[in-house]
Order: C-alpha cells, then structure tokens, then sequence
C-alpha cells in the first residue's frame, strides 16, 4: 500500500505553535542572557501567551477541523480546554514573576528554564484537548506532567521539594504505565486508537443490557486508573498533598489546575468521546470515585494546619466535584450538562486556586511562612491582600455571587438533571465541611491580630494577578453566560 | 423599562455607599460615618417613596423590574414587592438607617471597615426581600452572611470569634440544603411544563408530587427554621446576639430573623401547599416548644442581652405559629408580630448597648435605679419592655392576639397554651424592668420612705436591692447620664411607630390584606 503524505492544515494549529514559538524564544534568551538580567522574560512569556489567545479567534471552531490524519482536531472542545490552559498559563506566570526572581528558594533555577517548562505544560495540555487519538493523548498528557515534575524540584537544596517531585514522579510515571497498557488493550479489541473509530467499534460490539466482555471492562479500568491518578482522584491522590506542600509555592498554583485540566480534558476525550457506548460501565466507576473523593479531600483538610497541604487536600475535594459533573453524563445531546458544566468548573477553578496559592506567594515574597499562624492580622495589615485571600476563600466554599458557586450550581444543576439527587446533596453537605477550613483563614485573617515582622517585596506583577484573579472571581461570576454557552457546546465537539 | 427602577435604587443605595468607602482607603472616620449614613438615608427615603407609592387595593408584585440574565438556565433579574415585603423593606431600611446612627460613637475601631459591612449587609438583606427569582434570592440570602459574621467577629465582644464561626456554619449548612431544593423545584417545574424558570411566581403555578413537596418543603424548611430560628434550631442565637455589638443584634434580632418567617410566606406556601398542610400541625408543635422554652429561659437570665435575645425566640414561636395555622388571622399576626418584634426588640437591644456604653456590662444586676439617673430612658425601657410583652395599644399586642386567634380556630389546644406564655413574657420583662429600673441601685442605701422596707421589716427579711450587689469595678448606675440627643433620636421612631401600630393596625393591614389573601387562596380559607 502506497503511503500517502498529506500535508497538514497548520492553519489549526496557530495557537499551540505560538506557544511553542515562545518557548523557543525564552530558551534562547536563556543562553544569551546572564540570570540577573532574565526579569523582562516574564513579559516575553505573558506576551506570548497572550498572543495565543487571542490567535484563538482566528480560527473556526464550529467546522471541526481535523489534520495529522485525525490526531489534532480543532472543535469547540479543544478552543475551551486551550482557553482554560492559556489562562491559568498566565495567571501562572504572573503568581510566578516575584517569587522566582527574588530567589526565596535556594537554589532555584533560572527565570527563562522555569518559564519554558511552565509553557511546556501549558503546550501538552492543549494537545490533549485537541487530542483525536488515544497516542495523541498520551503525548500531550506526558509532556504536561514532565514539565511539572521539573517545576516540582525547583528548589533543589530543599528536601520536601524533592521529596515531592519524586513521589509526584514515581506515581506519575507508574500511572503513565497503566494508561498505555490501557491503550494497548484498547487498541487490541478494537483495532483502532482515533477516538470515533473506536466508539463505532465499541457500537457494534456492546449491546443493550448483555453482559461487557470482561477484557473491555479492564481496558476501561486500566485507562480510568490512569486518569485518576492525573486528577488525583481517591484512591489515586497519594502523591498530592506531598507534591504540594514541596513544590515552590507558584508551582503549587499551578500544577493544582493545569495538568487538572489536562487530566480532565482526556477523560472526557477518552470516556464520553472514546468510550461512550460503555457509558453504563463507567458512570459508576466514576460517581463511585467522585463520592469518596470529595468525602475524603474536604474531610481531611479540616486537620490541616499548613495551608499549601491544606490547598492541597481540598483540591482533591474540588477533583471530587468535577468527577461527579462527568457523573451527570447521559447522553451526547446537547441539552446534556455534564462536561459543560465539567468546563465551566475548569475555568473557575483556575481564578480561585492559583488565586489562594498566589496569596501564600505574595507572604512568602514578604519573608512569611506558609502556616495558617502566618495568615495572623494579615487584614488589618494589608487589607486588600486579606480581602483578595478572602474572596478565594469563599470562592472555592461556594459562596454567591462569587464564581466558585457559579461552578458548584452547574454541576448541581447538571446532576438534577440527571437524576443523581444524592450526588448533588453530596455537594453541599461537602461544600458545608469545607466551609470550616476555608473560613479558618478568613477567620485568622480577621479576628485576629498581627504578629511578627515584613520583608518589603519587589515586584509588582504578583499584587496585579492577585487583582485580575479577585476581580475575575467576582465578575465572571455574575456574567458567566458567554463562558457557559461556550463550555456548553462540548456535545457538538464530541458528536 | 419605563419607570425609575425604584428597588434596585432601594438595593444598591447602600452598595454605592460601601463602594465609595472601599475606593476611599483614606477617608476619616467621620467622612465614613457620614457616608454610611447617606447611603442608608437615601435608601430609606426612597423605600418610603416607594411606600407611598405602593397600591394597596392591588393583588400581585408591584414595581417589577426584570432584566435577562442567564437565559438558558431561566435565571432572570426579577425584581417586586407585594404587600408582605413592602413593609419589611422599609422595616429594613429604617433599622439600617438607625444602626448607622447608633454605631456613631460606640464603634471606635475600623469604622471604614464597619460602615462597609454594615451597608453590604444592608444591600444584602434588601436584595432577599425584593427578589422573584430563586437563584437571585438565594444569592442575597448568602451575600448576607459574609458581612454579618464580620460584625459580629470584629466588633463584638468577649467570645466574638466563636460566635461569628458558629453564626456562619449554622446558617450555611440550612441554607445549602435550600440550594438542591431550588434547583430539584426547577427541574421539576421543567419535566412538567418544558420550561426552564427560577421564577417564584411562576413555580408557584406548578403542582408537584406529595413525595417530592415533602422533601423538596423540608430542604427550604430547614433554612429559614435555623434563620427565624425555630427550636431545637436556635442555638446560634443566643451567642451571636449577645456577641455582637449593638448595631449588630439590632440588625440580627430586627431583620435577620424576619427572613426565616418572609422565607415561609414566599416560598414554602405558595411553593409545596400540600406538604404545608401535611407539616404544619408539626410545625405548630415546635413552634408551641419555641414560645414556652424561649419564655422560660429568658425568665433566668442573668444578661441583659441574653433575656433579650431568648425572648425573641419566643416572639418567633408567635410567628410560626400564625404562619402554619394558614388561616387570615393567623398571617395578619404572624406579619404584625415581625414587624412589631423589628421594632420593639431592635429598640430594646439599642437600651442594652446604651446602658452598656455606660457601665461595660450587661449583667442585670449590676444596674438598678435607672428611673432616678436616666429618666428619659427609663421612660424607653418601659414602654418597649410593655410592647414586648404585649401590652394592649402597643404594637406587640395586636400581632399576638391576632396569632393565637389564628392558632385557636385550628388547634385549641395551641392557642390555650400559647395564651398561658403570655403571662410568663409578662413576668420575665417586669421582673427585669423591676430590678433595673425600679429598684435601688447596688450600693445605695435604703429610702426610708420605701414601703418595701417596711415590709421587709416586718418579716425580718433584709430588703432586696437591684441585684446581688455591686461587683467590685462596676460602674455606679447612679452617676449615668441621661440619653444624648443621638441615643434618644434613634429611639424615638421606634416608639412612635410601636404605638401607632398599636393604637392603628388598619394601616398595616390594608397593605397585607391582597398578598395575604392571595397566599391564602391555595389554601381555600381566605377573608377574617
């Protein structure tokens, strides 16, 4: 058979090229520029981003475009997963600027090398929003996770930074093992790795309420497996309050949502797209995981006293939330809800946990720790630093009008929707819990007064993402309609 | 929109307020206290506009305002009053207005922060009066907690941090069970009409299962009972009240509360008719317990505050209780006696914090003699301690009356007890009155002319004193002076309007009689 070489439609791929492009640009000027002259790269990175932003709109999400012979396809899925990647990329980068530059961990690396891993992430996980095969996937989700296991040892010389790469590194890796040999089985009953090939495949052989061949059930577990240990789902979390707690505080921020998003965005390619005529099967494999994940996350971040651990447990609650939006599937109409409201969850979870982690950044730049007794006074010291942490605070409990309730609404909705009342009372049970941890810092931060002394800080760039991500959290909330509309236009992707 | 969208100017006035002020981290703290008072003033003229204005021979919401919002989901800006929150909204104002005045001078720490909270509060507690959409409603109805929390957390007193922490948690935990409901109501309104709407008056028009009301009435039973409170749900009241300052539990016992029965009126009867009457009898059961425990505990309280705060629990058995006994009467009283309760235990609070400016406490003993030092608060004291318990021509009376009437024509055997706990109102708010205001101060010597000690005597007892005697540091209440010219203004109104619904409750109730009629009409017992 004649290999045909056709030549591929570039055109879709502006956005994660000029993401790439940018890399490029920052690891020359790594070579080029000495360490203590790399400041102006945060603006080269934040341009660069900003640029694939807005290089977004040039394309036509609605044709679904598709080239590499399948691999990347350009749908109204992909354009909200690149969006969400691009965003928390640059509130990343902003919670970053400082923190790298005023060297507070020893040993740290250069701005330019952290900048392009960061990117590096933010690359991978675009792919896998644009992924049309499994293999693509898989690429896309290893080169988020890579770069971020880097990022996890930044600060070299510490030992619990270490600790946590290497931890986040072994299970990643041990995860990433049981994924491919998840494609392998996959690839194996239906002789296919495209997404819809092996939907038709899986169409013709499952039928209606006859038992699944039990070497499908394993394949769906084995992928399932592997994806949780990327959203650090319980039983799979094991890895996160360590990589947390160890990673350099802007890390945390973002390594708490972007390969979240990378993880999330392949399980809807994988289970709604991929697997969906084995939706039976893993709706209760996932509602089942969602249920003990938001039990545990924000039940054991009621005993936690340092707030990146505490950050971290409860993001394991808000894995749990998202699982149970992905619960709410039914079917691929387009009134269904689920990874809309899946998306739109993705896209507040950003403004508020990179937001929460920013604030600990912006004590740390003042020579504070990262303990809840660190948060002392903090509103009678720097009022809108308070009031910023405040807003984060209520956002992830889930309070009107902030965004956090927003999200929280629209998976309760979606899962009313679909017939799960108990999974939505859950919620809000759980969102009760976690009012207790969230309100603690609000509650340090207010009631009580301050203790030790400043450093002054340098840069400015940490307080103005600080700013943009308190404002966004407030307004994006109470104008959510045009983000929803577009999460909402997932099912057209997938059909 | 053709008409000047008069409640959101109503709702966002104090909002302007809290806006500037946080725009302004510069401003005195006199320009603070005067912004405060300006957004609050200008909400409560425009709320008495809008009273005037309102059409009392005229069913249905009035002032409707509506934008689209999040179309898809039928979430909308609606906007109205009829004539059960038309007068809670300028109860609403007016208390606002009179905590602004009434934290002038104790408030001395933060005040810009303070007059924020206070007016975000404000904007809060507005916003759930004058909301139709559910998801709107619900929204208020949390905005409102983060502020309140704050004032009592920051600016109250002793154990204030517990106090804000258990406020905050209490009522979150009720009103998250709300959200499933609103939203299991919405979907339920969907699969019967195939429209997506968060509108009250729309869901209204649904008829839903007797499973699903029961449930679906429980998840928004729960919020507003821990809000009203209802016992066994009461027990945040009683700490943040007496924590917070006084400003704080004006607010907290003079609107806060009225939420949980408004909550009631607009959502549950209308919403669930038939687990309503399914409940109600259950209701009445819990509400009886409320009247007698809230009476009972009062009786032995050594705090000011504290006798105050239970008795409000009390006082919201009564409102409980007209509300669930469905019947005309019943919801004429059960609104009176929100409204009266706004008046007469926000005035009693502002006496406790006055007489606590003074003396740095609020146990009762520690005063005595007032009649003599503070005449003209003296003169307060009695008259709302007498509306409180309600006295005949005051406005505590007419609520009272007319809700154990109302529980009388359904449940006797409710209405004969609920009577009975009249008398212990009476006692535990003269007993105090007695010891603070008639009695002798601690430390003073015996009048010789008293003809108590005389009788005293006789028996070979010695003779009684305001109280246990002075506690060392406290002040003597012999050298307190009189009400300054604030103290008495924010007092006055309260008054005045205390006996002119006393004396005229026409005027309140020709502005209930359509939406209670119309609340009613589910029910089939409409007219007195």
């Amino acid at each position: 058979m004649p290999v045909q070489l056709v030549a591929p439609d570039w055109s879709l791929l502006v956005p994660p090229l000029i993401v790439l492009g940018t890399i490029l640009v920052l690891l020359a000027a790594d070579l080029v520029l000495p360490r203590e002259r790399q400041a102006g790269l945060t603006v080269v990175a934040l341009l660069g981003l900003a640029l694939a932003l807005t290089s977004l709109a040039s394309i036509d999400w609605s044709a679904k475009g598709v080239t590499f012979g399948g691999m990347y396809r350009a749908d109204s899925f992909s354009l909200f997963i690149s969006l969400v990647a691009l965003i928390a990329g640059v509130l990343s980068v902003m919670v970053s600027a400082g923190y790298v530059e005023a060297g507070i961990e020893p040993g740290g690396m250069a701005l330019a090398e952290y900048l392009s891993l960061l990117l590096f992430s933010v690359l991978g996980t675009m792919l896998v929003g644009a992924a049309g095969d499994l293999l693509m996937i898989f690429l896309g989700i290893e080169m988020s996770s890579l770069a971020v296991y880097t990022l996890t040892a930044f600060a070299r010389r510490r030992l619990t930074s270490i600790e946590g790469a290497l931890k986040y590194f072994l299970l990643g890796a041990f995860a990433t093992a049981i994924f491919l040999y998840g494609i392998a089985w996959v690839y194996g009953l239906t002789g296919s790795i495209m997404l819809d090939d092996i939907a038709a495949a899986l169409r013709g052989s499952v039928r209606g309420d006859a038992p699944v061949e039990a070497s499908l059930l394993l394949a769906l577990l084995l992928l399932a497996v592997g994806l949780g240990f990327k959203v650090a789902a319980v039983p799979f979390h094991m890895w996160t309050p360590d990589a947390y707690q160890g990673a350099p505080t802007p890390v945390s921020a973002y390594m708490s949502v972007v390969p979240k998003v990378a993880g999330f965005a392949a399980m809807a390619r994988v289970l709604v797209q991929g697997l969906n005529p084995l939706s039976q099967q893993w709706l209760t494999l996932i509602t089942v995981l969602a249920f003990i994940t938001m039990v545990y996350g924000n039940v054991v971040a009621i005993a936690q006293r340092d707030v990146k651990r505490m950050l971290g447990y409860s993001s394991i609650g808000h894995t749990g939330y998202m699982l149970a939006a992905l619960a709410a599937f039914t079917s691929l109409q387009p009134g269904d809800r689920s990874v809309g409201s899946l998306l739109f969850y993705l896209f507040a979870y950003a403004f508020m946990n990179i937001g929460a982690f920013g604030v600990v950044a912006w004590l740390q730049e003042r020579g504070q720790g990262v303990n809840l007794e660190d948060f002392q006074g903090l509103a009678a010291r720097s009022p809108l630093a308070a009031f910023a942490m405040s807003v984060f605070m209520l956002s992830l409990m889930g309070m009107p009008p902030l965004i956090g309730f927003y999200a929280k609404y629209y998976v309760i909705l979606a899962l009313i929707e679909a017939g799960l009342l108990w999974l939505a009372v859950a919620i809000v049970v759980m969102s009760a819990v976690s009012a207790f941890f969230y309100l603690r810092v609000v509650t340090v931060m207010y009631f009580t007064e301050p203790a030790g002394a400043w450093q002054p800080a340098r840069t400015r760039m940490l307080g103005a993402g600080l700013a943009v991500m308190a404002l966004g959290n407030l307004a994006l909330g109470l104008f959510s309609g045009p983000v929803l509309d577009l999460a909402q236009r997932w099912a057209l992707a997938f059909a | 929109m053709d008409q000047i969208p008069i409640l959101s100017l109503i709702t966002y006035a104090p909002l302007a307020g809290a806006v500037i002020l946080f725009l302004l981290p510069r401003a005195t703290e006199r320009a603070a206290r005067w912004v405060a008072l300006l957004g609050s003033g200008v909400s409560f003229a425009l709320s008495l506009a809008m009273l005037a204005a309102f059409d009392r021979s005229a069913t249905g919401m009035q002032f409707t305002e509506f934008i689209d919002w999040l179309p898809g989901l039928g979430i909308a800006y609606r906007l109205g009053v009829d004539g059960i929150s038309a007068p809670l909204v300028v109860l609403t104002t007016l208390l606002s207005l009179i905590s602004v005045l009434a934290s002038w001078d104790p408030i001395r720490r933060r005040v810009r922060e303070y007059y924020i909270s206070l007016l975000l509060l404000e904007t809060g507690m507005l916003g759930v009066f004058v909301s139709l959409d559910l998801f709107l409603f619900y929204i208020f109805w949390e905005v409102m907690l983060i502020p309140m929390a704050l004032i009592i957390g920051i600016w109250g007193s002793a154990n204030r941090v517990y106090a804000a922490v258990k406020f905050f948690l209490y009522t979150l935990a009720g009103s998250l069970l709300m959200l499933v409901g609103i939203v299991a109501v919405y979907q339920a309104y969907f699969e019967q009409t195939g429209v997506r709407t968060l509108d009250v008056l729309e869901l209204a028009q649904g008829t839903y299962g007797q499973a699903f009301q029961m449930w679906a009435f429980a998840a928004f039973f729960l919020a507003f009972a821990i809000k009203i409170p209802m016992w066994p749900f009461h027990t945040w009241l009683p700490d943040a009240h007496v924590e917070a300052p006084t400003a704080g539990s004006v607010i907290l016992a003079g609107i806060l509360l009225k939420m949980g029965g408004y909550g009631f009126l607009r959502f549950n009867l209308p919403l669930f008719p038939d687990a309503t009457r399914a409940w109600a009898p259950f209701i009445i059961v819990l509400s009886l317990i409320a009247i007698i425990y809230g009476a009972l505990v009062a009786l032995v309280q050594p705090d000011l505050k504290k006798l105050v705060a239970y008795s409000s629990v009390s006082h919201m058995g009564f409102v409980t209780l007209g509300i669930f006994a469905l019947n005309a009467q019943g919801l004429y009283g059960a609104m009176i006696v929100m409204i009266s309760h706004g008046l007469v235990t926000g005035a009693l609070f502002l006496l406790v914090g006055i007489l606590y400016e003074r003396a740095h406490t609020r146990e009762i003993s520690a005063f005595g003699g007032l009649h003599r030092s503070m005449p003209v608060a003296a003169a307060f004291w009695g008259l709302f301690a007498f509306a409180s318990l309600g006295l005949p021509g005051l406005s505590g009376f007419v609520g009272e009356f007319l809700a154990i009437l109302g529980g009388f024509r359904v449940y006797r055997w409710a209405g004969v007890i609920a009577m009975f706990v009249v008398i212990l109102a009476a006692w535990y708010m003269l007993w105090m009155l007695q010891r603070i205001v008639m009695m002798r101060a601690p430390g003073e010597p015996p009048d010789p002319d008293d003809p108590e000690l005389r009788l005293a005597a006789v028996h070979g007892v010695p003779p009684a004193a305001g109280g246990a005697g002075p506690r060392g540091q406290a002040v003597d209440p012999r050298t307190f002076p009189d009400l300054n010219w604030k103290e008495f203004a924010t007092l006055a109104p309260l008054a005045v309007l205390t006996v002119w619904i006393g004396v005229y409750p026409g005027y309140l109730m020709r502005i209930l009689r359509p939406a209670i009629e119309q609340a009613l009409a589910a029910f089939g017992r409409i007219g007195l």
